[in-house]
């Protein structure tokens, strides 16, 4: 009985977490009033934590629960955001004269309704929604990470607008597609029922395509395209699927997939294959890595909602649900396993040779989004135990980094890093939270590294020999891009003039929130494993097995604290020793601005940059072989697939 | 939980912050004397690096940045607890990350005193570590591989030595260990002379205290990276640890004849060699491990 109710509430609560942001999208589009959108987006923000938070708890080590849930009207609604949502692809393609954003949109267009008339109707699926440990673990990111950047948004919004005082006021707009695109990621990870989460996965594209072309620039225009092209190609992968699915298995149902792939793994090669390749679009990878760096012309907010911490993580969510079935079906498992370890290492060497700070968290947010690409492309429990704490990890440090560039952009005019000296004086409290950020992306004893160092254990363990060293030469070069940043943040000298007085409180919000957040997850990481991924894992491969001890997990638990206590207490500049000059070949003039009398009695001003290695690691050298290799691989893979159904004939 | 682990890993770190200062001490001073017979003078008094060190912290107190010394601090005590975890047969992995925190504390300490001389001694650290690290995460995957276990301890469970099979990453370590070393020719980001372009590097603003903690933290890692040398040679048998302690000694001697005997590289060879070396020692040795 009590697991009865518990069942009933969570139904509940699942449908209201996709509709209530709805209805808040629907409002916002209409408010036109700075104050009351600001009411209604921190209500909305609030009530959709709240709820995300209730469901995570109440369900904490939970078994996978399947829901039979089944509507009529529910299918029409689906068919009738997939005709909208090409219809409104063709109108800007029509708009902006791109053909072939038009032709692929009209083929998507034509394949949904052949798919929803003549296939659909013939395969029922009992069981359209459900809820496991990765559906809660997601939950957490959107509820209380997603909503924490709707909410900051409202601060950087007003900002933008007054930065911009030429272009038209278009918040509503904007608003309604952030609370609209939650709405979408909760269908993407309650749904069951294939179709339904296919609709989920083409809103989040339409919305990503919509926010990207904001500005209405010429680039944000063609990069928006460019973004929709290569999505579009994505679904159509994921079409491709759908049609094989109900087509040839009778089934539209995810689980029922799956369960009939680990029993037979020739069938379902090429499905897997093309819904791969849906995630490796979504996700990013090379070669389609190029639309996640045009994306970063729009509003900070949306690239660390959309591009960071949840539209691409659809991608990989996708693929960490067909895990298992990458550890039977070889071709799609060479497939995602190379590109992913290739769109690691790559985008690592290229985030060197960057020095806009948008464009370094874009490359990284690839390169990782890679590593849990590789993870699930090796598809045994050890890998998804890093994939999933991977993409945790990645959402709440690397939104944290995008709120802090986006705020810093506004105070200090720029999002180059070179820019970002001295910050740790102009904004204190900014540049803190960001070095947090940083070092909870790449050193030990953070989150990030401790899901890499799994990661590079279940490599071993499998013998992936290519992925260990693309991971240990990746490894090195993300090293490298962190670690100047860092040095970057930390010089000090003297005292310039405070900058971050005028920070909105909804954006200190938002960050602070990020930072505890970040931290919770790297002390609490033990007790993460144990009530959410652990009983994620168990419930797929029925067993459970991690790369790491417990003993490991409590050590960094408690190092993290360390570090971060000592850092803050050490670093707030009060020192007992003498001040004194650096040493610039002269008498010093001003440290702060680096300037001392040469031998000829002259004031000469000391600049210095930081490496950028672009002889090496520029993107002109390494994009070409980035695109070539994942592209042939991408190709051989379908090939093999296509084979295999054929020799099935 | 387990609770040895944590008492285990903390008396370790304290037995290890007492012998590896005064043992890395030594070998510093032995460093210097036979460098100085190889260049035909006498050279130094063996406990001269000690009581540069002394002098060192009788100095006056001075800082360019404030953080300064907490970063020094922090640097110095994951140098130590690096160590400790080593020798108390620890995790190798944890060890190489530990030690790279170390130095990532270096390297921000370096750039919080925006002396433009420090930068650009920080930037080529985080070259150094960019250049050698691929080889040591190999160095620790095919230990792994070897052993069973990442954990040091289970060397002494081996009826044969690491080195056995894994040669060729033994030769790849003993490559970028001239990097860790900071010996010419990879001593790119600060050398013992004060002569360079770039003054004194990476410590161009470290005096007094902070500068002898540095030392300090120079000794230690001295002494881990020549054990991370040793254990490739220990295997149950207790005589190999002798075997492994003259290895040591004889490794150490043939990095002082490096030293000595080569002009310091730009860091494009450096990365470019340190990179090649650990594709093909390295990579090719995981690979041979995992497949045969």
């Amino acid at each position: 009985m009590a697991f009865c109710m518990r069942g009933v509430r969570n139904l509940e609560l699942i449908g209201f977490l996709i509709l209530f942001p709805l209805l808040a999208a629907v409002i916002l589009l209409f408010i036109k009033n700075d104050s009351a959108r600001k009411v209604v987006v921190g209500a909305s923000a609030a009530i959709i934590a709240i709820a995300s938070l209730a469901l995570v708890i109440g369900n904490l080590s939970t078994p996978p629960i399947y829901y039979e849930f089944d509507s009529q009207i529910v299918e029409i609604i689906c068919v009738a955001i997939s005709i909208a949502i090409g219809l409104v692809v063709l109108w800007f393609a029509y708009k902006y004269k791109n053909i072939l954003a038009g032709v692929l949109a009209a083929i998507q267009l034509v394949g949904s309704l052949i798919f929803d008339f003549a296939f659909a109707p013939n395969v029922h699926v009992a069981q359209g929604l459900y809820l496991d440990s990765l559906s809660v673990m997601m939950t957490f990111i959107i509820g209380i990470i997603g909503s924490g950047i709707c909410f900051y948004a409202l601060g950087y919004m007003k900002d933008h607008v007054e930065h911009h005082p030429d272009e038209e006021d278009r918040r509503p707009l904007f608003f309604f597609l952030m609370f609209l695109f939650l709405s979408a990621m909760y269908v993407i990870v309650f749904s069951n029922n294939m179709v339904w989460m296919f609709t989920g996965w083409e809103v989040t594209t339409l919305c990503s395509f919509l926010l990207i072309g904001y500005t209405k620039t010429d680039e944000a225009i063609a990069n928006s395209f460019r973004q929709i092209v290569m999505n579009i190609a994505g679904g159509i992968g994921f079409l491709i699927a759908l049609f094989y699915c109900a087509g040839t298995m009778n089934t539209l149902s995810f689980i029922e997939f799956i369960q009939l792939g680990l029993s037979a793994p020739a069938v379902i090669s090429l499905p897997v294959c093309a819904l791969a390749f849906a995630g490796i679009t979504k996700a990013a990878q090379m070669p389609f890595h190029s639309w996640l760096l045009g994306a970063m012309v729009a509003p900070t907010p949306t690239s660390a909602l959309l591009h960071s911490s949840t539209m691409v993580k659809a991608g990989v969510f996708l693929l960490v649900k067909l895990a298992p079935l990458f550890a039977i079906a070889t071709a799609p498992a060479v497939m995602v396993v190379l590109v992913g370890g290739i769109t690691f290492a790559l985008a690592s060497f290229m985030a060197i040779s960057q020095s806009n700070a948008k464009r370094v968290l874009a490359y990284s947010t690839i390169a990782n989004l890679g590593l849990i690409v590789a993870c699930a492309g090796v598809g045994t429990p050890e890998a998804v135990w890093a994939a999933m704490f991977l993409i945790l990890f990645h959402a709440a440090a690397k939104s944290l980094l995008f709120l802090c560039v986006g705020t810093a952009e506004h105070h200090i005019g720029s999002r180059d890093i070179e820019d970002m000296d001295l910050l740790f004086e102009r904004m204190p409290q900014l540049a803190r939270n960001m070095m947090i950020g940083i070092m909870i992306m790449f050193i030990a004893p953070f989150g990030m590294l401790i899901s890499k160092w799994a990661t590079l254990v279940s490599f071993v363990d499998n013998h992936q020999v290519a992925l260990i060293i693309l991971l240990a030469f990746g490894s090195a070069a993300t090293f490298m891009f962190w670690a100047k940043w860092l040095g970057k943040l930390s010089g000090v000298a003297g005292q310039p003039a405070n900058v971050e007085t005028t920070v909105h409180k909804t954006e200190w919000v938002a960050i602070y929130l990020m930072t505890v957040l970040a931290l919770i997850f790297c002390i609490g990481l033990p007790l993460i494993s144990s009530t959410v991924v652990m009983p994620y894992i168990n419930g797929v491969y029925g067993y459970t097995m991690t790369a790491l001890d417990t003993d490991i997990l409590a050590l960094m638990s408690i190092l993290s604290i360390a570090v971060i206590v000592l850092l803050l207490a050490g670093t707030t500049g009060a020192s007992s020793k003498r001040k004194v000059d650096a040493y610039l070949a002269g008498i010093s003039v001003s440290n702060a601005d680096r300037s001392f009398r040469n031998s000829l009695s002259q004031e000469t001003r000391a600049t210095v940059r930081n490496m950028y290695l672009a002889d090496t690691f520029g993107e002109e050298r390494i994009t070409p072989v980035a695109e070539i290799s994942t592209t042939l691989i991408i190709i051989g893979s379908f090939a093999a697939a296509l084979a295999t159904v054929i020799s099935m004939l | 939980m387990d609770l040895n682990f944590f008492i285990t890993t903390c008396i370790g770190t304290i037995a290890f912050a007492i012998a590896a200062p005064i043992l890395g001490c030594l070998i510093s001073g032995f460093d210097r004397i036979i460098s100085a017979r190889m260049q035909g003078r006498v050279g130094p008094k063996l406990l001269q690096p000690y009581w540069d060190v002394r002098k060192l912290l009788g100095k006056d107190k001075v800082a360019v940045s404030g953080s300064e010394d907490t970063y020094i601090n922090l640097a110095l005590f994951f140098s130590l607890l690096a160590g400790g975890l080593f020798f108390s047969g620890g995790n190798f992995l944890l060890v190489v990350f530990v030690i790279t925190l170390s130095s990532l504390f270096f390297i921000v300490a370096a750039y919080s005193t925006r002396s433009p001389y420090a930068e650009i001694g920080a930037a080529r650290e985080t070259l150094q570590v960019m250049s050698y690290e691929p080889m040591i995460l190999f160095m620790a995957v095919a230990f792994y591989q070897v052993v069973g276990t990442f954990d040091v301890s289970g060397v002494f469970l081996l009826s044969q030595p690491v080195i056995c099979t894994a040669w060729a990453v033994f030769l790849g370590l003993l490559f970028v260990l001239t990097i860790k070393l900071r010996k010419s020719p990879f001593d790119i980001s600060s050398s013992h002379h004060a002569h360079q372009e770039i003054v004194k590097g990476i410590t161009t603003e470290m005096s007094g205290p902070t500068l002898a903690k540095v030392e300090v933290m120079h000794w230690v890692e001295n002494v881990l990276f020549m054990a991370w040398v040793g254990v490739f040679f220990v295997y149950s048998n207790p005589i190999s640890i002798v075997i492994a302690i003259v290895a040591v000694i004889l490794i150490y001697f043939f990095e002082i004849w490096v030293d000595n005997n080569f002009a310091r590289v730009k860091w494009q060879a450096m990365l470019k060699w340190a990179w090649i070396v650990a594709l093909l020692a390295g990579g090719l040795n995981v690979a041979f491990l995992a497949f045969f």
